[in-house]
């Protein structure tokens, strides 16, 4: 297991010295829902301009936490701060510049899109409704606002719900697996969107069961495994404790790449039923050396090339990240069989 | 997706554009709207609008009339009466049936569509949900009730015209003064109509369920018109909300009383700060985890809500016995005599006959309950021994007349005669046209307290 780091805290005592304001702070968190203990102390710091992953499997409490925050739920022990100030008793919750939304977003289906996002700008306060066709259009769903939302996909809901959230002008942006039913087109634009507004200085948390959604986009991860937060840091953190990666690999002879594999200990390469190659390479990263000068896929290929084997194919299928986000969340330990099987499963899929 | 707007360094948290008049109004403006777009409240409004209109288009095609409805018997000749009558029926099953429609799915149709965490990650609390959300239904509720006064009253003096209305008492109103008593008559509907939209708003927040929160108000409703015609007790009769829909009834008796009006309005009151409050404690502690994925639906509870409502009606059912008897045969004897005396002075005068202003008859009356107790609200009998005076040895004559009469537990009744005793339901007036028989069908009320 790696070991389990807690940088906000520091950054916590950091904070309490130069003052920054922080967009979310939340520190001892618990929330049961009967004898489950759906959030478990948990404890979190969202940054200005940051973009966090909120990272678990089903059932981590990831859902139940962005709750908490958004003030749907009252926690039965622990605070919450939004830029400073408590969130206060739910009755009383009021999220000024807080926006985004748990689970996937829901509309009223009876009303157009457009009418969804013009109500929903009147709940503000009315200010917004002259921003629902701008909106509209950065979502592109400029030629659909006034179409039903019952007829509207998966996809379309989902960007309807990132609109309504941009109506708000946000300065904390709260997204539940916020490429759930984009096309890949959809997910990089939506990728996109939340580093520029980033950028703008908006702080974001992402939530996510895939590792993969997010791992081009968050600054930050936070791992929950069982409502407790089982890692914390940078991206780069992320990346240098990963237990390995793998990938599928077709070359101009494979014999000749299956011997080359052998004479390493860090790489294992597998001919797989179709005829390709699975390789699984241990604590490395795809496409450079690791930091600590450990092995890495590099080597492998260079070998490859001495050996006058062409590499025809190398497509990556368990990234570093997703092996380690297996391994925190997961009572297995991540050697390379499970980075084999992990492979398998990825494989499947496509 | 392409670029957003920028957000300046230092922006107060409430995003710039976001942040103006948000509170109660722009929760209460955005329900109004939604509540204007569904198909529910378009068809009640296009209902209360034509309803009346029909019904009058209904009567003036038929001989007949809603008798049993205090006024029924005079719709053909006065569009207030079209107008009360409208008023009854809708005091008895329309107003709980608009208020469950109106209010019964606002708040529990965000359960429904999930829409909950929606308008809560919004700019406004949930103290502002809770309130505009009301007042969006108080607006439907009281603008429906406004408009089927209009229509009825539209649809009375179009079709039927402003003919005199004749009140409980006997007496000829004149259209100023029936204008007015009949107005206020659907204004004092207001308080009762807002308790029952607060019992709609209670369930639909208790039960998250728009079926319960649109059909429980009718529920509800019928089971107190049920409890209303059991026990002869008068506590338990003024302390249903249904039984405040009847309160107008006391402006048109001959001599005024407006101790069951200021009850029916306290009582109203009480069932809509309860229902409030309780609706409010519901939604303020209310925590909006997500559908529960391991509850399985099931026969408990609908079974032990079931159980717990028959035994509550079983213990009122007991309780209408509380209280003294609202309905003697003494305070009947005493509201029946005078109108029948004023009605029978109204259908000389309509036959052409010279009635002295003041007239009374010598009248000697008697009435029994059909019942093994001798107080109560059910079903009576009334005879009426009028003594005329005649020359000759035996100075009176006596003509008896019977009435069955039908009393309600507020003391409104009903009395009627067979034809043999008082003639047909209509009759020809001095100027051959056919008009109502004042004695055919005679309503009033007494005070039951």
């Amino acid at each position: 297991m790696v070991p389990i780091t807690y940088p906000t805290q520091i950054a916590k005592k950091r904070a309490r010295i130069v003052t920054p304001v922080a967009a979310v702070r939340a520190s001892g968190l618990v929330k049961r829902f009967e004898t489950t203990v759906a959030v478990d102390r948990v404890d979190l710091v969202v940054g200005e301009g940051e973009v966090r992953g909120l990272l678990g499997p089903n059932g981590a409490g990831k859902t139940t936490l962005l709750r908490l925050l958004f003030g749907l739920v009252s926690p039965d022990d622990g605070d919450i701060e939004l830029f400073g100030r408590p969130l206060g008793a739910s009755e009383s919750v009021c999220l000024d510049g807080v926006a985004g939304f748990v689970e996937e977003p829901t509309f009223y289906p009876y009303l157009s899109g457009r009418v969804n996002l013009e109500l929903f700008a009147e709940l503000d306060g009315g200010g917004a409704a002259d921003r629902v066709e701008e909106v509209l259009e950065q979502v592109e769903l400029a030629g659909r606002g006034g179409d039903r939302v019952s007829g509207y996909s998966t996809g379309m809901r989902q960007r309807l719900g990132i609109a309504a959230a941009l109506l708000r002008s946000p300065r904390l942006l709260l997204l539940d697996e916020p490429t759930s039913g984009l096309d890949p087109a959809g997910a990089r634009d939506m990728g996109r969107l939340v580093r520029r507004l980033a950028a703008d200085g908006t702080a974001v948390l992402l939530s996510s069961h895939l590792i993969g959604d997010l791992e081009n986009v968050c600054d930050s991860f936070t791992v929950l495994r069982l409502g407790r937060v089982v890692w914390n840091g940078t991206a780069a953190q992320l990346r240098d404790q990963a237990p390995g990666s793998a990938y599928r690999l077709a070359t101009s002879d494979d014999a000749r790449a299956l011997e080359i594999a052998e004479q390493r200990p860090d790489v294992h390469a597998t001919r797989l039923e179709n005829g390709e190659l699975r390789l699984v390479v241990q604590g490395c990263l795809m496409g450079s050396a690791a930091p600590d000068g450990g092995a890495s896929v590099d080597p492998y290929v260079l070998d490859l090339g001495r050996a006058d084997v062409a590499v025809r194919r190398l497509e990556l299928v368990v990234s570093p990240l997703e092996s380690m986000f297996f391994a925190l969340t997961s009572d297995v330990e991540v050697d390379s069989a499970a980075l084999a099987e992990l492979a398998e499963a990825a494989l499947a899929g496509t | 997706m392409s670029a957003t707007h920028a957000l300046r360094p230092g922006e107060p948290i409430a995003g710039g554009r976001a942040g103006r008049s948000r509170g109660v109004w722009s929760v209460y403006r955005a329900e109004r709207r939604k509540l204007a777009t569904q198909l529910s409240t378009r068809l009640l409004a296009l209902i209360c609008i034509l309803g009346p209109f029909a019904f009058a288009g209904v009567l003036k095609i038929q001989t007949g009339s809603p008798a049993d409805t205090l006024f029924g018997v005079w719709v053909h000749s006065s569009g207030f009466a079209l107008s009360l009558v409208v008023l009854s029926f809708c005091g008895a099953w329309g107003f709980p049936v608009l208020a469950g429609v109106l209010a019964g799915d606002i708040f529990s149709s965000e359960d429904r569509y999930g829409t909950w965490k929606m308008v809560l990650t919004r700019s406004s609390t949930r103290r502002s949900l809770f309130a505009g959300k009301l007042l969006a239904a108080i607006t439907f509720s009281v603008g429906l009730l406004v408009l089927l006064a209009i229509s009825s009253l539209a649809a009375g003096l179009l079709l039927v015209g402003d003919g005199a209305l004749v009140d409980l008492g006997g007496h000829t109103l004149s259209t100023g003064h029936s204008l007015a008593l009949v107005l206020a008559a659907w204004l004092l509907n207001v308080l009762p109509m807002l308790a029952f939209t607060s019992l709609a708003v209670l369930l639909s927040i208790a039960t998250r369920n728009g079926i319960v929160g649109v059909i429980g108000p009718a529920l509800v409703d019928l089971v107190m018109q049920l409890l209303l015609l059991v026990g002869t007790g008068v506590w338990l009769h003024l302390l249903l909300a249904a039984s405040a829909f009847q309160g107008w009834y006391t402006l048109f008796t001959a001599h005024p009383y407006f101790g069951p009006l200021v009850i029916a309005c306290i009582v109203s009151l009480i069932w809509i700060v309860a229902c409030l409050v309780g609706s409010w404690l519901l939604l303020r502690r209310r925590d909006f985890a997500g559908a529960p994925v391991s509850r399985r639906p099931g026969w408990v509870v609908p079974v032990r809500v079931a159980v717990s409502a028959a035994v509550v009606v079983a213990f009122l059912a007991i309780a209408s016995n509380w209280g003294p008897a609202g309905d003697t045969a003494t305070k009947l004897k005493a509201s029946l005599e005078p109108t029948f005396n004023n009605l029978t002075l109204l259908q000389q005068r309509e036959l052409g006959r010279t009635v002295a202003p003041g007239a009374k008859l010598n009248l000697l009356t008697s009435c029994s309950r059909r019942a093994s107790t001798p107080a109560g609200p059910g079903d009576w009998i009334c005879t009426l021994n009028v003594f005329i005076p005649q020359p000759g040895a035996q100075p009176f004559q006596q003509t008896p007349v019977t009435y069955d009469v039908s009393v309600q537990s507020d003391g409104c009744y009903k009395a009627e005669s067979p034809p043999t005793f008082v003639g047909q339901q209509t009759m020809k007036d001095a100027h051959g046209n056919q008009v109502v028989n004042p004695l055919f069908v005679i309503y009033g009320c007494f005070n039951p307290l």
